[in-house]
């Protein structure tokens, strides 16, 4: 255990004293670990609803809770709890402790607080905003929504905030905290059609971003897109089956990446050797004209972190380079027991629940073609617009994407609208079949939520055009 | 290791009930016409290993209230996990001036009167509670243990752990509600990753029950686990045609939980589920039958009141093959005319909204083998990727992992492949139904085929 110095208490108050944190880590130390840390986190929630043109509801909900972590060896010992009176606490740094099997004095342990870099500023937190004016928001989204086209019978409309105060102390001596800021709306449409056909839509966004955001961001303009979406797959074609060629919008299309590689190279599966990316380090996993970046540092991004849930400091990570594997993404136990650094990848839903290497934003560097000179040199195959969710298998690396809005490609040409199209792959050959990326970089919207292990966190995605050759289509076409 | 951490803090179960009653009286006071507290209780705790050792020990409590408040016909709503007098005015006050915002409806209403009251508690079993910590980590290594010596393929693992989950709820509204529930579950999961000629294939298997001793053994979690990781080794596309679908109960269980949305009563009204124009229609063959029940006996879902204080109750939704009904809460039943069949599911930090229980697909009378044997061409599904069905337009597109049936033999070991149709055309063609069924999860079925759907590849 390193010590450092005291150094004078800055003005604003931590959420819990310097004292009793100290008090917690030598409590969560005192059975022979090697490392503790107190996670304490204070977080508002709002959020606002609105069903068949009108207000559902409005919520708020107030949680605070700190999380205990006792590490010895690969060995984590986690406790957590939502009393914050100081015997509560200690008997959870207790629980954490039982993780080592001894008794020992640990020695005192001292905090200083780390500096942090600033990749978003929300000046006024997104509590402090009158719930009346995210009222207003789903209220337009809503009316834009109906107005853009009559057969758009169904509209559900959902924003929601949290600001989440965190602060994370651990034995090393280190003292972080940061304020995170997020929002995100969101709007679902259906559309009827003739005989009785529906086709949904769904757009929205936010991020890490001041509340003013959606003065640019309008409301309507995602009610509109939302719709739209739904009008133009009314009369939609079966996906056709099989392996053709493939052109991925811009934009929340980078869900390519996080599925078909940014989980396999997360570094509990790479220390376990359970992710098919284990050991190909220095190896080319991809085209050549792949570059795929993790990065913490986008500035209001969804997934951007000043500081992880381990208290390191986010980081821009170049993860495949020209199609070679240059890095993983590392936490603070795994990096430790592999002799790498975190790349302040250590993330965690809530105070409930142990950290683990996860991704912030992630995206595909820029090639040098236009979109429609990528789209105009496929003779047959199929655009994909826009996407829903997907999943991976982190060992034999099989991937899926949902496509909820997706053309025919004729003759370099955007022709019929499909549906139910689905892309399955592996992600190393997937990646290696990418044959052309356009100069249109683009983020997702600030929508993306990713799930591993019961555990979600907010991520952001990105990818310019991109034109994939000998991709799986799932669908029921000829 | 030990936990006696955790004991502490259960004796103070017994005020939850009143936790909610304070907070109705407190809602009333700041003005509320209506509300409702529903509030939790767990505890819980796991142990993970990893090569025999233990890689990671989580104990926990966590309590939270959430409290609906109804003012002038408005909603409004607030949660929070402090539970003193202050933290609890606080809630009342901020859901009663949340209800401002929202927009007056008529069907905001809380169930009152008959619709209230208890079905039969779910299975607590009292070994859970007193559950000895070093069964756990015994458990864990015995299943991983035997994962390893079921096949000299598997060599590495994700993890197994075991665990314990206790749940203690109570309900109290200014309409008459007022419960308190209790639900004990023990668990055991187990994840190798098998390895072959450079291909590696993982798989689980867990086993989740509310009673100790109805547990499948570690040893057999573990050993079907290794068995379902090393048969995928040497896994390959096939070509893209149109085959035989085969569901092991398991993925039949994900097929059915699809379709649940589907007679989820709000999507129902809003003309937005591709079931909502087929009540009192068949849907599928006669051997099809598929029931929503809160009440029954060994199931992972029962409890003896929904999550807005409605009785449980049985709802037969398809009746051999006949759409009979569909689920809904006090709200959506009021705005559809139908009674709420006491399907609100919720936690303290949600609204309630409409969910399945144990939702059952009955079983049949074939084996799943005799099942298999008598399938010419297709692909027994072992593992899916991806969430599969859209309830709104009826279409299904999903990832999946499996093996490949010729002549009733399992040839090969399938991945990389896509399973693709329309729900309604799916649903019509179950031509087989096992008589497998196992209450693994609250959503649960037996194998099923179905005679024919896209098998997307190469």
């Amino acid at each position: 255990m390193s010590k450092s110095v005291r150094k004078p208490v800055p003005a604003r108050a931590p959420i819990l004293p310097l004292l009793l944190l100290e008090k917690l880590l030598s409590a969560a130390m005192s059975r022979g670990a090697e490392f503790a840390e107190v996670y304490v986190e204070r977080s508002t929630t709002t959020a606002v609803s609105l069903d068949e043109g009108k207000v559902r509801s409005a919520q708020v909900g107030a949680v605070t809770g700190v999380g205990v972590r006792a590490i010895r060896g690969a060995q984590v010992g986690y406790a957590h709890s939502d009393d914050l009176d100081e015997a509560a606490l200690l008997r959870t740094a207790q629980t954490a402790a039982l993780i080592a099997e001894g008794n020992r004095d640990p020695g005192p342990v001292s905090l200083s607080r780390t500096p942090l870099p600033t990749y978003y500023q929300v000046h006024q937190p997104l509590a402090a905003v009158e719930v009346a004016r995210k009222v207003e928001l789903v209220r337009e989204a809503d009316a834009a929504a109906r107005a853009h086209d009559r057969r758009i019978r169904q509209v559900t409309a959902g924003y929601a905030d949290q600001t989440r105060e965190i602060l994370v102390a651990n034995t090393l001596g280190h003292l972080a905290e940061d304020r995170q800021d997020l929002c995100r709306l969101g709007v679902s449409c259906v559309a009827f059609g003739k005989g009785g056909e529906r086709r949904t839509g769904f757009y929205g966004g936010g991020g890490r971003v001041d509340f003013r955001f959606y003065e640019d961001f309008s409301p309507a303009q995602v009610g509109r897109e939302s719709a739209r979406q739904a009008i133009a797959t009314l009369g939609a074609v079966p996906a056709p089956a099989g392996p053709q060629t493939v052109v991925l919008a811009p934009g929340w299309s980078g869900i390519l990446l996080h599925e078909a590689v940014g989980h396999g190279l997360e570094a509990d599966f790479i220390r376990k050797g359970t992710s098919l990316f284990a050991g190909k380090l220095g190896e080319k996993v991809a085209s050549e004209l792949v570059t795929v970046i993790d990065d913490g540092t986008v500035a209001g991004g969804r997934g951007s972190l000043n500081v992880d849930d381990e208290g390191n400091p986010g980081e821009r990570k170049v993860l495949i380079e020209k199609g070679v594997l240059k890095g993983y993404l590392y936490d603070h136990l795994n990096a430790k027991l592999t002799g790498q650094r975190s790349t302040g990848s250590g993330r965690r839903q809530s105070f409930r629940h142990a950290p683990m290497p996860r991704m912030t934003n992630t995206y595909l560097a820029p090639g040098d073609q236009t979109a429609a000179e990528i789209v105009g040199g496929v003779h047959k195959g199929l655009y994909c617009r826009q996407f829903g969710g997907g999943q991976v298998d982190i060992s034999n690396g099989n991937f899926v994407f949902e496509i909820s809005e997706a053309y025919l490609i004729e003759q370099g040409e955007i022709t019929r609208p499909v549906k139910g199209a689905m892309l399955i792959g592996v992600g190393p050959e997937a990646l290696k079949n990418v044959s052309a990326i356009g100069s249109d970089a683009s983020f997702d919207p600030g929508l993306g939520t990713c799930g591993k292990d019961g555990q979600s966190v907010p991520v952001g995605v990105g990818l310019p055009t991109v034109r994939i050759d000998d991709v799986t289509v799932g669908g029921t076409g000829a | 290791m030990q936990a006696q951490a955790a004991a502490a803090t259960q004796k103070r179960d017994a005020t939850l009930l009143d936790v909610c009653e304070q907070l109705v009286a407190l809602a009333r006071k700041a003005g509320a016409s209506e509300s409702e507290a529903y509030a939790e209780r767990t505890r819980e705790s796991s142990v993970k290993v990893r090569e025999g050792n233990v890689e990671e020990l989580q104990q926990a409590t966590s309590k939270g209230v959430g409290l609906r408040v109804i003012t002038a016909g408005r909603l409004g709503f607030a949660y929070g996990t402090d539970f003193s007098k202050e933290g609890l005015r606080t809630l009342a006050a901020r859901a009663v001036s949340l209800a401002k915002s929202s927009a007056k409806d008529r069907f905001n209403e809380l169930p009152r009167g008959s619709q209230l009251g208890h079905g039969p508690d779910g299975a607590y079993d009292p070994a859970i509670e007193d559950i000895d910590p070093a069964w756990k980590l015994r458990a864990a290594r015995a299943a991983e243990a035997a994962a390893s010596q079921a096949d000299r393929r598997v060599r590495k693992f994700e993890g197994t752990s075991a665990g314990d989950f206790l749940a203690r709820s109570a309900i109290a509204s200014s309409r008459g509600a007022s419960g308190e529930s209790k639900a004990s579950y023990a668990y055991v999961v187990c994840s190798p990753v098998a390895e072959a000629d450079g291909q590696l294939q993982t798989a689980s298997w867990s086993d989740t029950r509310r009673r100790l001793a109805e547990l499948q053994s570690p040893e057999e979690i573990g050993r079907i686990a290794a068995q379902r990781a090393a048969r995928m080794l040497g896994a390959r596309k096939v070509k893209t045609q149109k085959a035989a679908i085969i569901f092991e109960p398991e993925q039949a269980a994900g097929f059915l939980a699809g379709l649940s949305g589907a007679v989820n009563g709000d999507l129902v009204h809003k003309k937005s589920s591709f079931l909502a124009r087929h009540l009192g229609k068949r849907i599928a063959p006669e051997h099809v039958t598929v029931i929503d029940d809160a009440t029954l006996e060994r199931g992972l879902a029962t409890r003896p009141f929904d999550g807005e204080g409605v009785a449980s109750q049985r709802t037969v939704v398809i009746d051999r093959g006949v759409l009979k009904s569909f689920l809904y809460d006090a709200y959506t039943a009021g705005k559809a005319g139908a009674r709420s069949t006491g399907n609100a599911v919720r936690g303290w930090s949600s609204l309630p909204h409409i969910g399945t229980s144990n939702f059952v697909l009955q079983p049949g009378e074939r084996g799943a083998g005799e099942i298999l044997r008598g399938t010419r061409r297709g692909l027994l599904v072992t593992a899916m990727l991806g969430s599969g069905a859209n309830v709104v337009t009826g279409e299904y597109s999903r990832g999946a992992n499996g093996l490949w049936i010729e002549d009733g033999q399992i040839v090969h070991p399938v991945q990389e492949v896509t399973v693709s149709g329309s729900l309604l055309d799916m649903l019509q063609a179950i031509d087989a139904v096992g008589n497998d069924l196992d209450l693994r999860s609250s959503t649960a079925a037996p194998t099923l085929r179905i005679a024919e759907a896209v098998i997307s590849g190469s």
